[in-house]
């Protein structure tokens, strides 16, 4: 082979090693030293720029969320369970499986509500500006998700039912 | 004595008889050469094949001069920096992202969990 082809490609291959090295060394090392998943509040801190003043606000009303979310989860749980063994191994839907449904859908309204009034009222602890972009992502984030899945059953993007 | 007269003889008759622009000599030592005819287009030919000749010497020619400069010190070092600069920002780049969506990941599954959404 062509001496001066075999130190063109010698040169590529050194030049994608150092490149390809810096490029992976970097990135383990940022992910390394900026994720903390010890704190949930980290990215709210970092996103929004908030001061410390605002932050121990947002702090205080997280804390006092997260209980009532629990309990709100450990209720539809319960009530899926419930669910399941109304279900059993029939195949008919009764009446009282339509029921544990309804009381479900109620569960899950009643604890999508008190999520977005936890992010209203973090929202206001911010920065005006921030509190929209917050307000605008956390909904985007927790209803969108329901919305994809509708779009897709209504057949909005495109997908069609076939009977 | 004999010999300077001959010699003398020699040099009247040169100085006489010798004309450089003497046309009809020229065309009489021309036709005693015997040039062969040309064959039929010869000169292009003759381009074509310099032609071709420096049209397959040139990229032998190119990668010799970029070896050539690649196996130059400076311009290795800093091709080298330039490189490892990139990849030290653009995987910089990507961390803080990677970070950061797992950071959002974080906070939402605290806040808004899936049973709820």
């Amino acid at each position: 082979m062509n001496r001066s082809l075999v130190i063109l490609l010698a040169a590529l291959a050194l030049g994608a090693a150092i490149f390809a090295g810096s490029y992976f060394t970097a990135r383990h090392a940022t992910v390394m030293c900026c994720a903390k998943p010890a704190d949930d509040l980290d990215w709210l801190r970092t996103e929004f720029s908030l001061s410390d003043a605002e932050m121990a606000r947002v702090r205080e009303l997280h804390e006092g969320y997260l209980p009532k979310c629990a309990a709100m989860c450990a209720k539809i749980a319960a009530k899926k369970s419930e669910l399941e063994s109304v279900l059993g191994t029939g195949t008919n839907l009764t009446a009282e499986a339509q029921t544990k449904l309804k009381e479900i859908g109620e569960l899950r309204a009643q604890c999508q509500a008190q999520m977005l009034q936890h992010f209203i009222t973090v929202s206001q602890a911010m920065p005006p500006d921030q509190g929209q972009r917050y307000l605008a992502e956390m909904k985007r984030r927790t209803l969108g998700t329901n919305e994809l899945m509708e779009q897709s059953m209504s057949g909005e993007t495109g997908h069609e039912h076939h009977h | 004595m004999g010999g300077g007269q001959k010699s003398a003889a020699f040099q009247l008759m040169k100085e006489n008889n010798f004309q450089p622009d003497d046309s009809q000599l020229s065309a009489l030592l021309r036709e005693s050469r015997g040039m062969p005819a040309l064959p039929p287009r010869f000169q292009q030919n003759v381009w074509r094949r310099i032609e071709d000749a420096e049209a397959s010497v040139r990229p032998a020619a190119w990668l010799d001069s970029l070896a050539a400069l690649i196996l130059r010190p400076r311009f290795a070092v800093a091709v080298a920096s330039v490189l490892l600069l990139a990849g030290i920002l653009s995987g910089t780049l990507e961390g803080w992202q990677v970070a950061r969506h797992d950071a959002q990941v974080n906070y939402l599954a605290a806040v808004a969990p899936q049973a709820a959404r």
